[in-house]
């Protein structure tokens, strides 16, 4: 899961003045076409470049996501939740090898991004820096953090590249149990016991602003992404993928007799817009640059995972083998 | 048919089957590979699996449905061996016991196709399927890293040697072992033993690593009449956190 | 320090405060990769479903079991070869097909060769590869026109071949069907087993009662 808060370097006017015109002639021609790109054609640089960082931030999300939930992995009530819980959580390890295995095919190997993220280097959604404190939070993730990390990944299967869009269609295939899953987990504490009710409460409360962060930084504040959009890489703005996610589901969470922390949402009758409460967009650039409550643990369970499991690959490896990219 | 036999046979199988399925799932999401992460968890996905349906067989036998089952006992309740309550410590120990485990739940498995219990010799040709990739994946783990680096090899040899007594606590004879057998429910544990020996000891022979001679090794016995080390009950605790904030609580 | 972790599972790894940056991780610690293929049914074509990496091709098969077939993805046989072994064309232009640039008379005094190679199609970019067949070929570009005489008049342009030599697919086998053939009460893993729409009318109704 992911979402719209892709970090893209900000794009300078003259990046593409070292392009052959012709080939990009042709390269723009067969986006506008409607084609995907596939990895053997010849790309602006700068395509390349943007679509590893997203493709890349979009797999560690998925790895680093699986910790909030895995928090939960032991204690999930009951056999069904256990179950789901165990898979969905593969699930999101299984995304993340797609989309590593997406974004080498553009030259970039699966050490150099393990190595990127956890030196910090890469980043990664900025929702996974906070901690699961309940069963509810798990919930909350399960069902609306997947449902906004649906509508983004929804727009992106819609991009041009193909090994992603592939991916991609494998991926969204499997958030719709995500979604569901977590739609049933939060309708069962929301119409549950008081001790439920207010488990799930809480957990909406403690998430709503890093929700509002999830879809990245108003339009205004972001950088240029005009040419990104052209090209396809990037396919609905911030703002929008927000309004889209609270059109889908603010009736959703009210109807459950829960209460979003926020006063002045409410539905623009004339724009048909919803206006909301500018979440904090200082603590999302301090969590973002490392400040987090969990951006230490994440990243120090990440390393300790590759260190742990390090002897085993030394094992395992054939020395003479040759590394080549996988072609699509 | 005896039915407490049954009931007996089925506990322990379904423990088993829970707590190792528990203990495989803390690995999900710290793997030593994604690839090998993902193969790990579907195999802990599938022994949990596995022990709800034989939780619910238990059910209508007139136990208690299978969540309150799984998570309202004490430690000292459960029926399974010690050795799959262990905490997972490094991949190695991890690997042997799947090894170790899966080896003799195929058996196991086989030898139950054709029970005079009805409903289980059904369960276990599915089980069988899951269990059948769970050795082959057992078996491949073992074969090439028992056969790799001095370092790899060295730790596998210390978990052998740590597991082997706990792994013999698979085998521990049912108080109803004779009614069993007689009634053609299952051929009984002393069956497995010599299979077991001749699986495991083929794919080690492929290996630099040792087995010991079993019959000079004193099995860790008790855990199928509640006997267990100090680990089982942190782990039913942790397992059980929030159904018990309210049992009677649907989640 | 290890770090205190709300999550049971970190808390007992005693993770250390990392002072030190992490050693660079080597070239090839991830291994290489393969291209898996299954065939979903029995009746449908075996496809391209994605890459794995690992040591060998034994452990490719056990990886891409997992990656590509649990759960609703259903499997009849499964196929890995190591990437190297995949001979790749060149992408035709505009929807062509690639057959277009092979001369019919090239196809006509041409002999079966010594090799079986399997041969895949892609019909549309952006989606996967599917099998076509086996040919006898001397070389994958002889294998390629093999495929045009075989293959090549089913209507549908092919814009890109990939040409593999039977000996290097590991093929699962009539024995392993049996590793597919798993509970099917799995519906609590798929999105078909939660429906919530019966608790959420119950609560709307009592809280109207109220």
């Amino acid at each position: 899961m992911y979402g719209g808060g892709t970090i893209f370097e900000p794009t300078k006017l003259d990046a593409l003045k070292d392009e052959d015109p012709i080939k990009l002639a042709e390269f723009e021609a067969r986006i506008e076409r409607g084609e995907k790109i596939e990895p053997s054609d010849w790309m602006p640089k700068l395509y390349r470049k943007q679509l590893v960082r997203m493709i890349e931030q979009h797999g560690h999300s998925e790895i680093i996501g699986s910790l909030p939930e895995g928090t939960w992995i032991t204690r999930a009530p009951g056999f069904k939740r256990k179950l789901a819980l165990m898979a969905k959580v593969q699930d999101e390890v299984g995304h993340a090898q797609l989309l590593y295995s997406a974004a080498e095919t553009l030259g970039k190997t699966r050490e150099e991004m393990i190595e990127d993220l956890i030196s910090g280097k890469s980043k990664y959604s900025n929702i996974f820096n906070y901690p699961a404190i309940t069963w509810a939070d798990s919930c909350f993730i399960s069902w609306l953090v997947d449902a906004g990390a649906i509508v983004n990944q929804l727009a992106n299967s819609k991009g041009s590249y193909g090994p992603y869009c592939r991916a991609l269609e494998r991926i969204c295939a499997e958030e719709a149990f995500h979604l569901k899953y977590g739609h049933h987990c939060v309708i069962h504490l929301a119409t549950g016991t008081p001790t439920q009710r207010k488990m799930m409460q809480e957990a909406l409360n403690r998430w709503w602003a890093p929700m509002m962060h999830f879809f990245g930084p108003p339009d205004t504040m972001s950088v240029h992404t005009e040419t990104l959009m052209k090209w396809k890489v990037k396919m609905a703005t911030n703002d929008d993928m927000r309004q889209q996610f609270l059109d889908m589901y603010v009736m959703k969470i009210r109807e459950i007799g829960l209460t979003i922390p926020d006063p002045n949402l409410r539905k623009d009758p004339e724009t048909g817009k919803w206006i909301y409460t500018e979440p904090d967009w200082e603590e999302f650039k301090r969590v973002i640059n490392g400040d987090g409550p969990c951006n230490k643990e994440r990243l120090a369970v990440r390393r300790m995972a590759e260190e742990r499991g390090a002897w085993v690959r030394r094992a395992l490896a054939a020395p003479k083998k040759e590394y080549v990219t996988p072609l699509a | 048919m005896n039915t407490e036999a049954i009931k007996d046979l089925l506990y322990k199988m379904a423990d088993d089957q829970l707590i190792l399925g528990h203990r495989n799932s803390e690995w999900t999401g710290m793997g030593p590979l994604l690839e090998e992460d993902i193969s790990f968890s579907s195999m802990a996905q599938d022994k949990v699996g596995q022990s709800y349906v034989l939780y619910k067989m238990l059910h209508e036998l007139g136990e208690q449905e299978p969540d309150t089952v799984a998570f309202t006992r004490n430690a000292d309740q459960f029926h399974n061996c010690q050795m799959v309550e262990l905490p997972n410590g490094e991949y190695d120990f991890s690997l042997i016991r799947h090894f170790f485990y899966d080896n003799a739940e195929l058996l196991r498995f086989q030898a139950l196709t054709s029970s005079t219990y009805e409903p289980l010799a059904k369960a276990v040709v599915k089980f069988r399927g899951e269990v059948r990739y769970h050795v082959l994946h057992a078996n491949t783990f073992i074969k090439q890293l028992g056969s790799s680096t001095d370092e790899a090899i060295a730790k596998l040899q210390a978990s052998i040697d740590i597991l082997f007594p706990y792994a013999l606590g698979m085998f521990e004879k049912s108080k109803f072992e004779n009614e069993l057998i007689a009634e053609g429910i299952f051929t009984g544990e002393e069956s497995l033993i010599e299979p077991w020996i001749e699986a495991i000891q083929k794919i080690i022979d492929q290996t630099s690593l040792q087995l010991p001679d079993y019959k000079t090794i004193k099995p860790i016995n008790g855990g199928r009449y509640g006997t267990h080390t100090k680990d089982l009950q942190p782990l039913v605790e942790e397992m059980s956190a929030v159904f018990r904030v309210d049992p009677t609580a649907d989640w | 320090m290890s770090l205190p972790s709300l999550d049971p599972r970190v808390t007992r790894l005693h993770i250390p405060d990392w002072t030190n940056p992490m050693e660079a991780i080597k070239p090839m610690d991830q291994f290489q990769t393969f291209q898996a293929f299954v065939q979903h049914r029995e009746n449908k074509p075996i496809e391209y479903v994605g890459v794995v990496h690992a040591p060998n091709e034994e452990m490719a098969f056990l990886f891409a079991k997992e990656q590509y077939t649990r759960r609703g993805n259903t499997c009849f046989a499964l196929w890995v070869v190591e990437t190297s072994n995949v001979m790749v064309s060149p992408y035709t232009e505009k929807g062509s097909s690639l057959y277009e640039m092979i001369d019919n008379e090239a196809i006509e005094n041409l002999e079966e060769g010594e090799n079986p190679f399997e041969i895949f199609h892609l019909f549309k970019r952006g989606k996967q590869h599917f099998y076509a067949g086996r040919v006898m070929a001397n070389s994958p570009d002889e294998a390629i026109v093999q495929a045009k005489k075989l293959y090549g008049n089913d209507g549908k342009p092919v814009l890109n071949i990939w040409v593999i030599q039977t000996g290097h697919i590991l093929f699962s086998d009539e024995d392993d069907k049996e590793i597919w053939n798993t509970l099917s009460e799995k519906v609590y893993r798929e999105a078909i087993d939660y429906k919530g729409a019966d608790k959420i009318k119950k609560y709307k109704e009592e809280n109207q009662a109220k």
